[in-house]
Order: C-alpha cells, then structure tokens, then sequence
C-alpha cells in the first residue's frame, strides 16, 4: 500500500482525492464547516504585437474579444464539476474576471477571482475561469494569430478552510507594480490627456472606504466641484453616487498630497486627495 | 553637537533580517550604552479568535513621510543616538513579525521612552490598514480607543 502521507509536512498534505488504496475518491464534505471560500488565480495569453493592437482597437473579426473572455470564464467557473471529475458542484457566490492589456510583454494578463461560502475550496473554479477565459481569447484571435501562446496559469491565493490560506510570494509584489505598468491604467492616462487642459484633482479611496466605495481611484474636474475644498468635493461624489456617502461619516479620515486635511482644506489644480478609515497598523 | 541625526525608516515586504537590531546600532560607535528594539508580531486571535493570517496595506509616500517625521519628533523630545522604524505591509502569517522599533540612547530611559512613543504615534498616525483573515471570513480591523488613549499620553 503506498504511503500518501508526506510527515514533514504533517498530516495537512494528504492527497484527500486518493483513498487507502490510491484509488480515486470524491471527499465527503457534509461534516466539514461552512466558511467563506475565496481563490485567485492568474494566467495570461502572449501574442503578437500586431493582434495585441487589434484586440485593443477592437479591430478583430470575431468582435469584442475581452467581453466575450470575461463571460465563457465566469461560465467555465460554474461549470467546473462537469470538466473535473472529482470536483463538487459549487454555488458561487462571486466569479471575477480582469484583464490587463501588458504592451510592454505583448501579452493580456487574466485573474479570475471565486468565492463562495461553503465547504470546499474554490481554486479549481479559478483556475478553470483563468483556462477557459484564456481559451476563449486564443479563439477570438486566432484568424490573424495562431502562434499565441497560452502560459503561467497558476493559483495566486486561497483563503478560508482547514488547510489554511495560501499566497503565491511573488503574487504580492506583482500587485504593487501594477497600477503603474499595466495597459489599463496607461489607458486612462491617455484618456486623461484630452482633457488635462481643464483643472483637475485626483481621488483616492483607501483600504476599508474603497471596498465601501466599490473605487480605488476617480478624476474629477475642478470646474464640476461645487466648492474648490474637501466638504465641495465630499458633496459632489455624493450627489453622483450614494456610495459615496460613507465621506460624510465622522470617522473618514482625508489627506490632501498626503498631508492630513479636514473639510474647509482647499484643493487646487492636480491635487492629490486621498480618503480612508482610521489607521490600524503596528 | 548631534548635526547628523541617524534616523532610518523603511516599509517593506520582507521579513526583517536578524533577531534585534542591537548589534547594528551599537556597531562601531561607543557612545550609545542602551538599545531599546521593539518587535510587534501577528498575533492568531484578535478580533475573531482563529485568525489565519492579515494583509497589510498602507498609503505609499505618506507612510514614509509619517514614520520619518514620528522618528524626528522622537528625536526632538529624547536625546537620541539612532531610530530605526521599520514596518511591513503585504501578506503575514501569525507569528511572523509586522513591525520593529529601535531606539539607541546614551541611558536607557531616553531609548525605552522614545520607542515607547515611536509605536503610539505609529498605531494612531501612520496610514497602515490591516485586513484580517478568520475561518469566518475576512474584515478590516477597527481602530482602538486604547491606542488613541496610550497616545494623547504624550501631549503636553
């Protein structure tokens, strides 16, 4: 009888799908607890220049190829019971998908984000998410690329369950370099660019208040705040958004050009004004 | 005399190096007789009582400028020789260490006092948010009056 346990890693890395015998064997989850399930994976599709700059332009034949990505991944996330055996048919209750336009490595970046509360993990979703999304990409630009390459796809994180949580040590790095060098946000500079002529301050909502807000940047003319300090600008997101209306609470806390402000602080051309909650490191 | 104030501040992503930073302080110098090292780790309960790891995020620019400024203040109010503030931000697991102090003195009642201070105006002042992740899910961990109490200690 084979020995599936590794003991110096301790009982945590038993192979569950294998029984006694090393024969395949579905788990059964009805005694484990329900917890909140939540799994990242990544994996991205390298092409050509030339298709990257199609894709952008929305020049390919098959038509808006990201759209059609993000759909068959959320799909493929729901369905990954009927692609691998052993896997339990999830409810999800949340399927991700971004894509990261990377022209300097002529490639889009996918992440695939799954959650659920319940009793397994939900990395395979993502990893299928991530597989079928890049699949689906290969598809909408084959006609004019079949050299592309489907690469790295790999799980990033994992959280909740009795083996603990897990991160890709790379992962966390990755992220921080990210809203300089990815396609998205060189985008929305470009698009910034149009309009620079007019002032404008820079909005940043931070930890708690951006997951509150459902943003982690805006840009907001000077000429549509309804007074140029941080009550006008408090008073303008809240008219565009309800969503908003968590800058009014008491305990957000304001910096403009990372100096502490309060309400009647002044903001002027191309400041820098960040809200988030109290601060809890140390 | 003290024209060159040593204060290094540093937030980042590795692990600290070394079991204090006693040994590097007093490296070559004579005049320091007293290190005061502080090491805040990650605890497995908290606010829920199975936490299975945090994700630290800050504010980058303004943390630095925060910290080096605490550090200076420090500086202002205890005869120093050296400050080291060095804080993590990213994924820890519990037991790993989030944050470490080090003040260097000539006596020792100057470096306790300024690390004792340095940390309280770190907890209340420096934009670092911790997001904790439980068996039950994960939440952002709320401010604490004790920790705002432990700071206005300091002002007068």
């Amino acid at each position: 009888m084979p020995e599936w346990r590794d003991d110096t890693e301790g009982e945590n890395m038993q192979l569950t799908h294998l029984n006694a015998h090393g024969e395949a064997s579905m788990v059964d989850v009805g005694d484990k607890e329900e917890t909140r399930r939540e799994a990242v994976a990544s994996g991205r599709i390298v092409m050509q220049p030339e298709t990257l700059e199609l894709l952008v332009d929305g020049a390919l034949p098959k038509g808006d190829v990201i759209a059609t990505a993000r759909i068959a991944g959320i799909q493929a996330a729901k369905r990954t019971h009927e692609l691998i055996p052993l896997c339990h048919s999830l409810a999800l209750s949340k399927v991700a998908l971004e894509f990261d336009v990377d022209l300097a490595q002529s490639c889009v970046h996918v992440e695939a984000m799954c959650r659920l509360n319940g009793r397994t993990g939900v990395e395979m979703e993502a990893l299928t998410a991530v597989s079928v999304a890049c699949l689906t990409l290969y598809d909408m630009c084959k006609a004019v690329d079949k050299a592309m390459r489907i690469d790295a796809v790999q799980l990033e994180q994992k959280s909740g369950g009795q083996r603990g949580d897990y991160q890709r040590s790379a992962y966390a790095s990755q992220r921080a370099g990210e809203p300089i060098v990815t396609g998205d946000s060189a985008a929305r500079e470009v698009s910034l660019g149009d309009r620079c002529a007019a002032p404008y301050v820079r909005v940043k909502f931070l930890a708690e208040l951006r997951e509150r807000v459902g943003e982690s940047e805006a840009v907001i003319a000077l000429d549509e705040l309804e007074n140029c300090d941080v009550a006008g600008l408090k008073a303008t997101l809240t008219a565009r958004d309800s969503a908003f209306e968590a800058l009014g609470e008491r305990r957000t806390l304001c910096a403009i050009n990372q100096v502490m402000a309060n309400d009647s602080a002044r903001i002027t051309d191309e400041d820098e004004v960040a809200f988030f909650p109290p601060v809890t490191g140390g | 005399m003290d024209v060159h104030k040593d204060i290094r501040v540093s937030v980042q992503r590795e692990p600290f190096s070394g079991v204090d930073d006693s040994c590097e302080l007093g490296q070559g110098r004579t005049d320091i007789g007293a290190v005061v090292c502080f090491t805040g780790l990650v605890r497995d309960f908290n606010e829920s009582p199975n936490v299975t790891g945090l994700t630290l995020e800050h504010y980058p620019g303004m943390t630095e400028r925060t910290l080096e400024n605490i550090g200076q203040e420090a500086w202002k109010r205890w005869s120093l020789k050296a400050v080291r503030i060095v804080h993590r931000v990213g994924y820890m697991a519990p037991g790993d260490g989030i944050v470490r102090v080090s003040a260097a003195s000539a006596h020792r009642r100057d470096a306790f006092e300024a690390c004792d201070f340095i940390m309280d105006f770190l907890k209340t002042r420096a934009p670092f948010w911790k997001k904790e992740h439980a068996k039950s899910g994960d939440y952002w961990v709320k401010e604490r009056a004790t920790d705002y109490a432990d700071a206005d200690r300091w002002q007068s």
